[in-house]
């Protein structure tokens, strides 16, 4: 298949809205699954009691607040390189969910934190570092809309957000630089501490949400296609 | 040789980073020595703006010793930043920002130039001026050194991160607010080592591991940014 | 406030709440962007 054919926004248009809700589907029955798990399967822990099922949420919402902008500067840097629309269009329909999902992460892991160690907020490293990502999603989303021109704002907060990008390796090394309030990395890629039914339902909730952000980042996309190519024949001749 | 030829083989000849930043950075510390308002602005913001907290937060010595460090640290970090539309805000004006960009020497070579410029106006006599703040907050002396070693390594950092935040943002609606929401977040790492060296410092620990971080950071930066910046701009300037 | 419940329902309340946010802000972008297609081809009609 030429992928290139994708490329063009008409096509796109199309291809999106007959893909979006199949990862709607997705995600609905994963999370599903990973509540599943987390509230039925998964066993009350020894030290934080029940309290500590927030983590299904908090951290599969962390997880995709720090993919997403990953996932938004990657489609910053197609666009830059290749100069092409879409790629722009797309980072700027990933920016809006990855910024719920920031929020969702500072806020559980706020309702996490109160009752586990006492306190809604602590300045530690890995928490400032999240909430300045929140910052950086409204950066980009802010200066994407702030020139007349919308090709210019594709472009720079397509630069912005590879600058950005630093501040990812900052947060998920944050942990180890500092001594902080904030859990330790209990999932690490050489085994992990938990029992194996919390580990199932973090992941589930966090390919669930994953699914989500691909079926919502579709149809955005569609929304912003429309916007910006209204004056095209293929738009005008879109039924209403 | 005429005139004319002498231009033409000038053209021609490709210019060098070098030239192109001493060049830069000549002419932009001539224009801030004509302008001296402008770094005494930045010096009277950093004082005024220290001098705010004691009267908030009460003059209790052993307080003020303990936020001396990171109160420095943020006032330099907002007196740094206040002076950054300034950067390339009157040559933009003017069209000789367009000029700089066609001559034939490479970009992160005058654009380095105006940083390094920037710095000079800015940074440097922030970092000069912090250990008086110091002792207005009641640090001891021993801690000052640490203080002024971070501001040194970390205020060319804050200068080369807002050059390429203020490049984004030339011409855009909402000034200076959207600088400081794209450049502030940038500035979180410089400041939270910057403040914890400072801190390590009036504590009697070694700020060493901080400032080598910063001085790694400042490496990065240099080598990196300038051509962040070069890209902004020439996306400014389409 | 009393025990998990109350922090467990305000997390995952507030995570469904966001995400209903995010589905009608997309869907508003998607409604709006079509109305403005129609009002442009209600105005040319008009020429």
């Amino acid at each position: 298949m030429n992928w290139f054919y994708l490329a063009s926004p008409a096509t796109f248009y199309r291809f999106a809205g007959w893909l979006a809700p199949w990862f709607f589907g997705l995600a609905a029955i994963l999370a599903a699954a990973g509540l599943y798990v987390g509230f039925g399967v998964a066993p009350t822990d020894a030290q934080q009691g029940e309290v500590y099922r927030i983590i299904f949420v908090h951290v599969a919402a962390s997880w995709m607040s720090m993919f997403l902008y990953f996932v938004m500067a990657c489609y910053g840097a197609v666009a830059l390189t290749f100069n092409t629309r879409l790629a722009a269009m797309m980072a700027r329909a990933i920016a809006p969910t990855g910024a719920m999902f920031t929020f969702v992460a500072l806020w559980t892991g706020s309702f996490w934190g109160r009752p586990t160690w006492g306190t809604y907020w602590v300045w530690d490293a890995r928490i400032t570092s999240e909430l300045v990502l929140l910052f950086l999603y409204f950066g980009f989303i802010a200066l994407a809309n702030a020139f007349e021109d919308p090709r210019r704002g594709d472009r720079a907060a397509a630069l912005l957000a590879l600058i950005g990008v630093v501040n990812l390796p900052i947060i998920y090394f944050s942990v180890q630089w500092w001594n902080t309030l904030h859990q330790g990395s209990s999932v690490k890629l050489t085994g992990t501490s938990m029992h194996v039914a919390m580990l199932w339902g973090m992941l589930l909730m966090a390919i669930a949400f994953w699914m989500y952000s691909i079926g919502a980042a579709l149809t955005r996309v569609r929304a912003i296609i429309l916007e910006r190519e209204r004056r095209t024949h293929w738009v005008r001749g879109l039924a209403p | 040789m005429s005139a004319a030829a002498a231009r033409l083989e000038a053209r021609e000849s490709p210019g060098s980073f070098g030239a192109a930043f001493a060049w830069a950075l000549a002419r932009d510390v001539k224009l801030a020595l004509r302008h001296p308002g402008e770094t005494l602005l930045v010096i009277a913001f950093f004082v005024l703006v220290a001098s705010l907290f004691p009267l908030a937060v009460g003059a209790d010595p052993q307080l003020l010793a303990r936020i001396g460090p990171g109160v420095i640290w943020v006032c330099a970090l907002l007196a740094a930043f206040l002076s950054l539309p300034a950067l390339f805000a009157t040559d933009h004006a003017d069209g000789s920002l367009e000029q700089m960009a066609l001559a034939p020497h490479p970009m992160s070579g005058w654009v380095t130039g105006k940083i390094a410029a920037h710095w000079l106006a800015s940074g440097l006599p922030l970092t000069v001026l912090a250990p008086l703040l110091g002792l207005q907050y009641g640090l001891e002396p021993e801690a000052l050194p640490a203080l002024v070693a971070a501001l040194a390594l970390g205020t060319p950092v804050l200068s080369l991160l807002g050059a390429a935040c203020t490049a984004l943002t030339l011409g855009a609606r909402g000034g200076g607010m959207l600088l400081a929401l794209l450049a502030l977040p940038l500035f979180v790492p410089v400041l939270v080592f910057g403040a914890g060296a400072a801190d390590a410092g009036a504590m009697g620990l070694s700020a060493a591991p901080h400032l080598s971080l910063l001085a790694a950071m400042l490496i990065v930066a240099a080598l990196g940014v300038p051509a962040a910046v070069c890209a902004a701009l020439r996306i400014a300037l389409d | 406030m009393s025990g998990p419940g109350f922090y467990i329902w305000m997390s995952y309340g507030m995570a469904a709440l966001a995400v209903l946010a995010d589905v009608v802000a997309i869907a508003v972008r998607g409604a709006r962007a079509r109305a403005a297609i129609e009002e442009e081809r209600d105005l040319e009609a008009q020429d």
